[in-house]
């Protein structure tokens, strides 16, 4: 591995991400109705009014020229204004990114924290007490709609011991940490618990797997002690599939978490996307879906470097 | 809060005529003791601008806010706000020339009031407003009114005098109902992109102190607020009104029982039990200006241009039953004009439930059933695709419904749901063969958008001369006798012809504390928050 390679690769994403580009706008300008629609319900806004709107967001030029004109000015940071709300779109995305980071990013690290232990634990307890309660649990998260479990946790937490705020960032008037941390606490837990039940289940099967090698046999022949054997040996080498599907869900912590942002009132990207769909907010919609994009292609790029580091014979020149 | 609201007698103005002695009381005691506290109310909607011209949704935020020189009350009738008194011919406010063919209206301003700045609010404000408005580089959902007025006229600082180029009954609404701009503020400012967007300044009750983006708006008291209540205490009696944007009806309801909001307009049926049963909450039916409707295209299937189906369809519903399912709270109607209003008929023909009248005019036009119960003719069955938003949870209840009542009399409907944009986009264009949706009016609506020939909102393609006129007619005079007679022809020839079924007319639900006093509903698009200043709590 080499920083040349790692320049290469993101060299190679611009083609990519074009191409991307142009499937999301196309997509997007084919779905039914545009943004203009809202106004035609209303008498008063005249066929002029419009023509001049159409005019404004550059709406009555033919696609390609939109396309053109879009991906340039892009490319340059130039990212429009919102039809929705006459906001640069650069500032409405920014905004929204602290909260998701915040949500998303601290559920993914919470999540890989608890997974990768559990799963070790399962495979090598595997078919006893301890296995099949981390199973149970796991396909427990697996199948919960995380909306139905959300209502009753914040019925719990929030109405019956009124211990943790239902929803939203902050107390109004507080900003503090504390204050913070206390309206993360569910949210969070809610997006990790289905990313721990999902991962712990890749980790097992993939230590099952590795468990049940020649070489581990061996190791454990010439009397390497039992810590050693899982951690040193089988762990590592049992990484690789974790680490793909990982990386993929990593992309996750920048395109946002609708079901969850919308259930505790959580000001993140994925609901500016919704309301951003429903309005037909190109602007506001290329740009989210551009750096959903971007955030995929680019854990891509990690999960490959993270080969290489785990098993040296992975190299890229 | 206005005075007028405390000659009629029912339980709620009781309790607000309660409210205000109370408020006499203890204000002889010192200071009146419901001054202060902070309201929290939930959202149910991301806020895209707090400009109320610009906003998408109603303006309840807004409406805290910004003022205009009249508001509908709880009765949908129009009061005095900013201006003195609601002109009318009567009152000398409203010339109509000779030709009938224009009109002038005056209004006196009132005087003494400040912009939450302390800056005084004057006529000029009020004409900019208009310009500012009707400039086609303004991009505003809202410029009802703005092209009918040639001019604007500001002979002092306290009247307006405005020239219109036709007959206009509905002058009132929009323009100098939303909410008057400030002019000192704004003047040379591109107001597509100003900061009033998100920080508006007005002359109403509360002013905007902190709006967070995605998540909550903080309202202040206006310190400069021009009304005092009887006792010449300085409203508003709240020190704070907060509105917290919750998008999920479900937290949205936990906030509730919880203590984390004390309000919510529009709660969903479903959620009205359990809330109605906790204690320190209360529960009010606010009937809004809107009616539930099944539309016909008639430029889609050749069997909905038969009357007989039509008819047919109208029987086989049963609205109570629909009303039912929906919790029993929607009213049955049986015309497109809510009951609210004076001039709504109770002469139209009827289509009460009757499934054998149903299956007979279909059996007498030809429709006969086929093996699988639906009926044909002509080898073309009667079944059709049913529009209703995708989301919305009473409309799609309804729908549901509405497909088991069909079946009954040999008719299939499948649900063909949209969202956002593009149901509006079937709606408008006629993309639909049956549509199940409401609409929401003004306190002055126009039926002529929504049945007239050329009604933008007529995506169905109905069209009938006679009601053209009616409408026409009903649109342009001001003699309330001839307005009202002429909707209630038009009522009458609308259900005859029957493009459109009216079903219910769904109230909204409120959920408040019940230490919140002097609040009184409004059933109209300027939202429950058009008087703020009037609410307090009780300690």
């Amino acid at each position: 591995m080499s920083l040349s390679y790692i320049f290469k690769r993101l060299l190679g994403m611009v083609p990519l991400l074009l191409g991307v580009s142009l499937i999301l706008f196309g997509v997007l300008h084919l779905a039914p109705g545009g943004p203009l629609d809202v106004y035609a319900d209303n008498p008063s806004v005249t066929q002029e009014a419009l023509d001049q709107m159409k005019r404004a967001f550059g709406l009555d030029q033919p696609l390609p020229v939109q396309y053109f004109r879009w991906v340039t000015a892009f490319f340059q940071g130039e990212w429009g204004y919102s039809i929705r709300t006459s906001q640069p779109v650069m500032e409405e995305v920014l905004a929204r990114i602290p909260a998701t980071l915040m949500l998303s990013g601290s559920a993914f690290f919470l999540a890989l924290l608890v997974a990768l232990p559990l799963g070790i634990l399962s495979a090598t307890r595997r078919y006893t007490g301890v296995d099949y309660f981390i199973t149970l649990m796991s396909f427990l998260g697996i199948s919960m709609p995380v909306f139905w479990l959300a209502l009753m946790l914040q019925l719990l937490f929030a109405v019956q011991w009124r211990v943790l705020p239902s929803a939203g960032m902050q107390t109004i008037g507080d900003g503090s940490l504390p204050d913070l941390l206390r309206h993360l606490v569910l949210p969070v837990f809610i997006l990790a618990f289905a990313s721990v039940a999902g991962w712990s289940r890749y980790m097992r099967s993939s230590m099952v797997e590795i468990l049940s090698q020649d070489y581990i046999r061996t190791a454990r022949a010439k009397g390497v002690s039992a810590r050693r054997v899982t951690y040193s040996h089988a762990f590592r080498n049992a990484l690789i599939p974790v680490v793909t599907v990982v990386a993929l869900d990593s992309a996750a912590i920048l395109s946002g978490a609708v079901i969850t942002e919308t259930i505790f009132a959580w000001p993140g990207l994925g609901r500016l996307f919704i309301d951003s769909m429903n309005g037909r907010d190109y602007p506001v919609l290329m740009a989210l879906l551009m750096v959903g994009s971007f955030a995929l292609v680019l854990s891509n790029l990690i999960a490959d470097l993270a080969y290489s580091l785990i098993d040296p014979r992975i190299r890229y020149d | 809060m206005g005075n007028q609201k405390q000659e009629t007698n029912s339980a709620r103005q009781k309790r607000m005529v309660l409210g205000f002695s109370a408020a006499v009381l203890l204000s002889g005691m010192g200071m009146a003791q419901q001054r202060g506290g902070s309201l929290t109310v939930g959202l149910s909607y991301d806020i895209d601008t707090l400009n109320v011209y610009s906003t998408g949704f109603l303006g309840d935020v807004q409406a805290t806010v910004a003022e205009g020189l009249v508001a509908p009350n709880e009765k949908a009738e129009y009061v005095p706000v900013l201006a003195t008194r609601v002109p009318t011919i009567q009152n000398g406010g409203i010339k109509v020339a000779a030709d009938n063919k224009s009109m002038v209206v005056t209004y006196q301003l009132r005087p003494g009031v400040k912009w939450s700045d302390g800056k005084p609010f004057t006529s000029a404000d009020v004409k900019f407003t208009w310009e500012t408005v009707k400039d086609p580089k303004f991009i505003a959902e809202s410029k009802d009114g703005t092209e009918d007025i040639t001019s604007i006229t500001t002979p002092n600082d306290l009247t307006v005098v405005v020239n219109y180029k036709r007959v206009a009954p509905d002058f009132k609404s929009t323009l100098f109902t939303f909410g008057i701009l400030p002019k000192h503020t704004l003047e040379g400012k591109d107001l597509n992109t100003d900061t009033y967007n998100q920080m508006p300044l007005g002359t109403g009750p509360f002013k905007v102190t902190q709006y967070v983006k995605g998540q909550f708006v903080v309202l202040d008291r206006n310190p400069f607020y021009w009304r005092k209540d009887k006792a010449g205490v300085q409203l508003p009696y709240l020190d704070k009104m907060i509105f917290k944007i919750i998008p999920d009806s479900n937290t949205l309801v936990t906030q509730l029982k919880s203590g984390e909001i004390q309000m919510a307009t529009s709660v969903p049926y479903a959620q009205i039990p359990q809330l109605s049963a906790q204690a320190g909450l209360k529960v009010i039916k606010n009937p809004v200006l809107s009616w539930q409707h099944l539309d016909f295209n008639l430029k889609g299937p050749a069997a909905l241009r038969d009357i007989n189906v039509r008819k047919a369809v109208a029987y086989g519903l049963d609205k109570a039953t629909i009303s039912k399912a929906l919790g029993g709270y929607p009213i049955p109607i049986d015309t497109v004009v809510v009951p609210v209003f004076s001039y709504s008929s109770k002469t139209v023909p009827k289509y009460p439930y009757d499934p054998a009248k149903a299956k007979q005019l279909l059996e007498a036009a030809g429709y006969k059933a086929g093996s699988d119960g639906i009926r044909a003719k002509n080898g073309q069955r009667l079944s059709f695709n049913i529009m209703a938003q995708a989301g919305r949870s009473t409309d799609e209840d309804a729908q549901q419904v509405m497909i088991a009542q069909m079946k009954t009399i040999g008719i299939e409907l499948k649900p063909d749901n949209k969202a956002g944009v593009a149901l509006r986009d079937a709606r408008y264009k006629g993309g639909y063969e049956l549509y199940y949706g409401g609409w929401i009016t003004s306190a002055d609506p126009s039926y002529g958008v929504f049945y007239s020939t050329k009604g933008v909102n007529n995506g169905q393609g109905y069209s009938n001369p006679k009601i053209d006129a009616l409408l026409a007619t009903a649109d342009s005079t001001l003699d309330p006798t001839v307005r009202n007679k002429a909707l209630r022809d038009f009522q009458t020839l609308l259900m005859q012809d029957l493009p459109s079924i009216a079903v219910t007319s769904n109230p909204s639900m409120i959920v408040t504390t019940d230490k919140l006093g002097g609040f009184v509903s409004n059933p109209t698009n300027m939202t429950n928050f058009v008087n703020t200043s009037g609410w307090y709590l009780k300690k």
